[in-house]
């Protein structure tokens, strides 16, 4: 029986990186499945989560649980931090709240990080995809310690033909969100560290699977005049790291 | 205060110096890190157990706080509460005045640092003297603690130099082992001499009223013997249910704060100086400080009580290591500070330290009891919103953004309108280098991308994406390892041995017969005149006895009771004693521990004030683990002493950029002595 999920795509994604959605549709229906993205998606609400402002958020929240409640399957989110605020934050922002909460759990046990879901529930690793050249691996945390996705990335990265991999140090790249505009400062001596083990590792492009850590790192590498570009494993899976600009 | 803090962010970087120092601290703090749990096997079951005892404790605290003090009471000490900092350090100050003191020792403590102790004493004229390494040398500086395990965490080796050449008269000297004698010798007259010791307490035992100092310098055990007072100031949340808590957590917060596996010295007070005791204080006291932990117990925030103050959290967060500990103006800097000075001290001083945090989570990922810091950091974050009043252009942005979510015509029109303006703005390679402000915070150092002229939801819906041949996709395939192997018989004395050698101590196996001889003989080659020995009792009386045939002088180790002068005079003539001689009435294998009991003639000095500490023990006293011997005999023989020490090896400080210094104020030699 061909298996039906749903695409959350965030709106990092389809505001600034269409060609990773793009990229994420190509890998799923590659491994047959069948892809659907649910029309009047928005945001998960995690900036405002993140910065404490709950009200917003639960609005934002209860408009994500109801468009998604609608539809049938998994939910796949190609972005750690955003499927870490349906799978966690939900339960935080509705723990006083029982009918929400009830609502919010049934979302957040169907709801799979996109290497998460390719690896564990599919139980696929080699999607045939050849990159020839060095890929750094960045380790989103919220990916990594919330969501506990750590091989999967790896796993898949690693079946690359060609590709060698240079895993990251598991260290923040300074972006958290509103953090970075609140505390410039610092976010950018955290960034500046992560930008320096880039350049160390000698690779041409940074991997990750969570698009907001990848804007800011890029974000970093353009401001500093480097050639390194970011992308999101789905990009380097369905071979079309030629998008990257 | 949000501008303050930046401000004060921005300093810390530009701080060469200070960058320097931090990122040598993190680097090897991790690294120690690491290496401690890798020793530690079934890590993330003792985490959890940690977490559950912290978390019953928490949650039944009265319960707990009411069976501590009728048990410290029954031990007999005098036991105080104090609502807030103000009334803490006028119970403290009055007990001092009472003895009539002009001099306090202290050993590090952050409770004292969080209500300001030593400005209270200072101000009714008596001299505070900090005795932990870090803390004397930023006490020298007139600077607040940088951490709240290493104080000194902000110097290099240079400033420390420059600080002891400027205030002790130390010919400058950027090496280590010399400033820390340096230090030693500053710091031997005031132990001698001091009137009252103050101490905090790292944790308090419910069921039997014992407080548990954890220490590598032997100050701690200076500060809680030598005086005739002790003060034990100790925050209402540190407590433990049971003896079998304590083994657990003893195993966890070395390792997690200084990369040990235990530490050098493990106090066990269990009540003042008794009948027949040689040394050791007169009177104890204990103050416990509420200072709103009992209010934070039952609020959203109880989570964080669980805390042991380990610092592993400020060793691991990404934002320490940029600013530091100075710049959070706290007591408790770092991801922990960020929960609980807005939790004690107040949301519109302290609520702002919540939001510098990535929520990158390391926090919760290294924290011995398992804190959920980032959920923790954020409930922090929703309070101060909340509560403070924020930018009106925030509170509206924030409203906006949300009114723009939840339609997703109106989210399109944002869509739309984001991309008109972002076409206005000047550009680098297709990316944004300019954002007004405030965005102009993210373009000071990152380009931003356009946003996309056609957005994914629009383009998914106008065309069907084209299938690509792809090779088959294979299944992982799932590998059990099922090579676990139980440990064989183990021979305990051996593996003593191992890790006595491990850190730095000397042990020798020998039968009972030949330890006079031996010990004789590594006296005369150490140059040793003068001894401190444990009272004559049971099997040490004839070895001692063979010490005085030859001829080496055995000093009477017993305190005069009371502060009068021949207390202080007997105390500096014990301190030029060369060696000491003491039995320990159990070892723990695992972590090459001694368990040297006080009282009943036997002197706490004798493994503490010498350069060199002999100990004997019998192999059959060995037990595997802390908890073995707790189970075994450690609870009886506990209740039957004022004062148990367990001993891991010399004493050491790590305290000046992280460089290992073995002998600090206790022992420097620790010679082991096992009798099969």
């Amino acid at each position: 029986m061909v298996e039906t999920i749903q695409i959350f795509a965030t709106c990092l994604i389809d505001s600034l990186f269409p060609e990773v959605g793009e990229a994420v549709i190509e890998v799923l229906s590659s491994v047959g499945v069948r892809v659907s993205v649910p029309s009047n998606q928005t945001c998960c609400g995690q900036p405002a989560f993140n910065a404490g402002y709950l009200g917003p958020a639960r609005r934002m929240a209860k408009y994500t649980i109801e468009v998604l409640e609608d539809t049938v399957g998994p939910v796949v989110v190609p972005s750690g931090s955003c499927a870490a605020m349906i799978r966690e934050g939900y339960l935080e922002l509705f723990s006083d709240d029982t009918e929400w909460l009830l609502r919010a759990i049934q979302l957040a046990e169907r709801t799979y990080e996109f290497s998460e879901f390719l690896v564990d529930r599919l139980c696929v690793t080699d999607l045939g995809a050849s990159y020839s050249g060095r890929l750094a691996y960045h380790p989103s945390c919220h990916l990594l310690r919330e969501l506990g996705v750590d091989h999967q990335p790896l796993a898949l990265l690693g079946a690359v033909a060609g590709a060698q991999i240079h895993p990251l140090e598991p260290v923040c790249c300074g972006f958290g969100g509103l953090f970075a505009v609140d505390q410039p400062d610092i976010s950018t001596e955290i960034l500046t560290r992560k930008l320096e083990q880039v350049a160390a590792s000698g690779a041409e492009v940074v991997v990750g699977c969570d698009v907001s850590c990848l804007m800011h790192i890029e974000g970093g590498l353009r401001h500093n005049g480097s050639t390194v570009r970011c992308a999101h494993v789905a990009q380097i899976l369905a071979g079309r790291e030629a998008e990257l600009r | 205060m949000r501008e303050r803090f930046r401000q004060r962010a921005r300093k810390a970087i530009a701080d060469s110096r200070l960058q320097e120092a931090l990122d040598y601290h993190a680097g090897r703090r991790m690294a120690a890190w690491d290496e401690a749990f890798g020793s530690l096997p079934d890590v993330d079951r003792h985490r959890q157990r940690a977490q559950d005892i912290r978390q019953q404790t928490i949650e039944n605290l009265d319960h707990y706080l009411e069976h501590f003090i009728q048990n410290l009471e029954s031990n007999g000490f005098h036991v105080h509460t104090a609502k807030d900092a103000e009334e803490a350090c006028r119970l403290a100050v009055d007990i001092a005045q009472k003895q009539g003191a002009t001099l306090v020792t202290k050993s590090k403590s952050m409770t004292t640092e969080e209500i300001r102790l030593n400005h209270a004493l200072e101000r009714v004229g008596i001299r505070v003297v900090e005795t932990d390494l870090g803390e004397f040398i930023v006490q020298l500086r007139g600077e607040p603690p940088g951490h709240i395990v290493t104080p000194a965490i902000h110097l290099r080796r240079e400033d420390v130099a420059e600080t002891f050449e400027r205030e002790l008269g130390m010919p400058y000297s950027t090496d280590v082992e010399h400033m820390n004698a340096a230090a030693k010798e500053a710091l031997r007259e005031v132990f001698l001499s001091a009137d009252v010791g103050v101490s905090g307490v790292n944790f308090g035992v419910a069921e039997n009223g014992v407080l548990c100092l954890v220490t590598n310098e032997g100050n701690g055990r200076m500060v809680t013997t030598l005086p005739p007072v002790h003060i034990a100031i100790m925050g209402v949340e540190r407590l433990l249910p049971t003896m079998d808590d304590l083994a657990l957590l003893l195993k966890l917060l070395p390792r997690s704060s200084t990369g040990q596996k235990i530490t050098s010295y493990v106090t066990l007070i269990g009540g003042p100086r008794r009948d027949g005791d040689p040394d050791g204080p007169d009177e104890r006291h204990v103050i416990l400080l509420d200072n709103g932990r009992l209010a934070m117990a039952t609020s959203s925030l109880a989570e964080s009580l669980f805390c042991i103050r380990c610092g592993a959290c400020l060793n691991a967060c990404p934002v320490f290591r940029e600013i530091g500990g100075h710049t959070f103006e706290s007591a408790y800097p770092g991801p922990i500070g960020s929960v609980v000075s807005p939790g004690l001290f107040g949301l519109d001083k302290y609520g702002h330290l919540a939001r510098a945090s990535t929520l990158c989570g390391v926090c919760q990922e290294v924290c011995p009891v398992g804190i959920d810091l980032p959920t923790l950091l954020l409930r922090v974050r929703d309070s101060y919103v909340q509560e403070v009043r924020q930018p009106l252009y925030i509170r509206w942005a924030m409203f906006l953004y949300a009114w723009l979510m939840v339609s997703p015509r109106r989210y399109r029109w944002g869509q739309r309108l984001g991309a008109w303006l972002s076409r206005l703005l000047p550009r680098r390679l297709g990316w944004l280098r300019w954002l007004p402000p405030p965005l102009s915070a993210w373009t000071v150092s990152r380009d931003f991308p356009l946003f996309a002229s056609r957005t994914f939801l629009a383009r998914h819906y106008e065309h069907h994406l084209g299938d690509r041949p792809r090779a088959t996709p294979r299944r992982t395939s799932q590998k059990i390892d099922l090579s676990s192997h139980g440990p064989g018989p183990e021979d305990l004395a051996e593996r003593f041995g191992r890790e006595l050698e491990d850190i730095g101590g000397v042990f020798i196996r020998c039968h009972a017969g030949e330890v006079p001889q031996r010990i004789a003989s590594r006296l005369n080659k150490l140059g040793v005149d003068k001894l401190i020995t444990w009272g004559e009792q049971g099997s040490i009386t004839t070895l001692i006895r063979s010490l005085q045939d030859e001829r080496f002088e055995v000093l009477d180790p017993t305190l005069p009771i009371g502060t009068g002068p021949d207390r202080y005079a007997r105390l500096a003539e014990l301190g030029t004693a060369d060696a000491g001689l003491t039995g320990a009435i159990a070892g723990v294998a695992e972590t090459g521990t001694l368990v040297v009991p006080v009282g009943r003639k036997r002197s706490q000095l004798a493994s503490l004030l010498v350069p060199v500490h002999f100990a004997i023990l019998r192999a059959k006293d060995i037990y595997r683990t802390m908890d073995e011997w707790l189970a075994a005999v450690g609870e009886e023989q506990l209740a039957e002493t004022a004062c148990m020490n367990l001993i891991s090896g010399p004493s050491r400080t790590a305290d000046i950029e992280m460089t290992l210094t073995i002998g600090v104020h206790g022992p420097g030699m620790v010679i082991v002595y096992c009798i099969d």
